[in-house]
């Protein structure tokens, strides 16, 4: 049985309007997995990922990181839990590679010579090292995805959490960012990814959970639930619509 | 990719560009303030070394003006007030309104006064690194009680880092407007009015997106200082730059 990293208790998220967007959501998630966050839109997903990194805060409910309540450790969750965001525009700081994968450092008040060694091996652990001086603007969509990744990593996360990361993105960004998450995952991270579109990262996952109007529907492996996404208004695989199962989307 | 507007910064191995970027903001200054009572022959002398440097920077002049024919537009409206408004020796008349000599003469001395501050700020801004702006801003703000530096500098350097994102959607407006005949509402009020609007209301949403992702990555004002890599050029360059400002000064 692997640790909990992240536990979840009647967590309840009203927004200001009155609207429930998360409503007595229980879960945990233990260190190492993969798990997809399934929903069509507005049913949830990112404002239930949001509280992760304490971007909300519950109404009621509480969240627990690596055993500290989000509202009491804020920092330290977000030091834990890493989000990438679905726009890698809006989420871009720097006006270089280097500079905006530091930020996350900068902020933690880490000395300028460990910055600059951490950055480094960061960026040639992304293949990015060679764009370092380049402005992000200028950079395509899979390699602003994947700035954004380092944006997070050179903060050492076990958790990285991702909004709708294949979004906009064409063939070669998408494998890109795939290669990138699969790794990760290898490398021991534990991964949430958030989607509407599950057919490129099903293969990989070792969970997925289905949220529809803030409530958890379904929670499983992938290949007992893969039959009733399309009853959640997610597209199934092709792979298993054809009677072949969960094909990895990579070949 | 990236809307590049004339003041977005270039890569470079130039002196300019390798230059401290406080010994640039001190230069910039400077030479500024002695512009205000330059005569045309010093502005001339002037001129030619922004030439010398845009030479160096590896930039076309050509291409550079081309790029600001609009400002070089409003310095010829500057010109025709001058011409218009000072009084002296009258050269002709038209319709009540009389051009003098002092008038042809202040007008072209102000608009190339003008003209070589832009330069000047153009040279600047494409041959530094935003992010070496917002450190500069931090160090001349630290002495200064009661300006909170570090905060001053990042909304200095989010502002120009946005510039490009900004212009780009207002591109995306105005093209997705053009493809529905935008083109025929000849009222230039209501033409603004239909591009402002849509690109104010996703400015504030960038800008809210941008918000969350520095907080995830954890903002706040007590940061790690910026590096400052001196290239050992500063003292020349200070000298000669004081050197410059005398001439104009006195020229």
């Amino acid at each position: 049985m692997q640790k909990l990293i992240i536990d979840i208790n009647a967590l309840c998220h009203t927004f200001s309007d009155g609207y429930l967007g998360i409503k007595n959501v229980s879960l945990s998630i233990s260190k190492g997995e993969f798990v997809i966050l399934a929903g069509k839109n507005g049913s949830g997903k990112t404002t239930f990922l949001r509280h992760l990194n304490g971007l909300l805060l519950p109404d009621s409910g509480v969240i627990f990181v690596n055993g500290h309540d989000v509202s009491k450790h804020l920092i330290q969750t977000r030091k834990t839990v890493g989000m990438v965001f679905q726009d890698a525009d809006t989420q871009i700081v720097g006006d270089t590679v280097f500079d905006e994968a530091a930020f996350g450092l900068e902020n933690l008040k880490v000395k300028r010579s460990k910055i600059n060694e951490k950055v480094t091996q960061v960026l040639e652990d992304l293949n990015l090292f060679h764009l370092k001086n380049r402005s992000p603007s200028t950079l395509s969509g899979g390699e602003k995805r994947k700035l954004a990744i380092a944006g997070i990593l050179v903060m050492n996360p076990e958790v990285i959490v991702f909004d709708e990361p294949f979004s906009n993105l064409d063939y070669p960004g998408t494998i890109q960012v795939l290669s990138t998450i699969i790794n990760l995952n290898r490398s021991g991270h534990t991964i949430i990814i958030a989607t509407h579109d599950v057919e490129t990262i099903i293969s990989e996952a070792t969970r997925i959970i289905i949220m529809e109007e803030g409530l958890v529907k379904e929670d499983g492996k992938p290949d007992s639930l893969i039959k009733y996404l399309e009853s959640y208004g997610i597209k199934e695989p092709c792979s298993s619509k054809l009677g072949l199962g969960l094909q990895p989307w990579l070949t | 990719m990236a809307y590049v507007t004339p003041f977005t910064y270039r890569q470079g191995q130039s002196l300019l560009h390798l230059l401290d970027v406080r010994c640039k903001f001190f230069m910039i200054c400077l030479i500024s303030m002695s512009m205000l009572s330059a005569h045309l022959s010093a502005c001339f002398f002037y001129f030619l070394i922004l030439l010398f440097f845009f030479n160096k920077a590896g930039l076309n002049i050509f291409a550079t003006l081309n790029s600001i024919k609009y400002f070089i537009l409003l310095l010829f409206f500057i010109f025709i007030a001058r011409a218009l408004t000072v009084k002296g020796d009258i050269l002709f008349s038209f319709y009540g309104m009389s051009i003098t000599e002092q008038g042809l003469n202040e007008g072209i001395l102000v608009a190339f006064r003008f003209f070589l501050v832009m330069l000047t700020g153009l040279l600047f801004s494409i041959t530094t690194k935003p992010s070496s702006v917002k450190s500069a801003v931090q160090w001349f703000f630290k002495p200064i009680p009661f300006v909170p530096e570090k905060r001053v500098a990042v909304m200095i350097s989010l502002s120009l880092g946005f510039m490009p994102v900004i212009l780009k959607q207002a591109k995306e407006i105005s093209d997705a407007q053009k493809a529905r005949c935008s083109d025929l509402q000849k009222n230039p009020v209501k033409r603004i009015t239909r591009l402002v609007l849509p690109l104010l209301k996703k400015t504030f949403l960038s800008a809210d997106s941008l918000v969350l992702a520095m907080e995830s990555r954890c903002y706040n004002d007590d940061r790690t200082d910026p590096e400052f890599l001196p290239s050992g050029k500063e003292i020349p360059f200070l000298i000669g730059s004081f050197i410059i400002s005398l001439s104009l000064a006195c020229l």
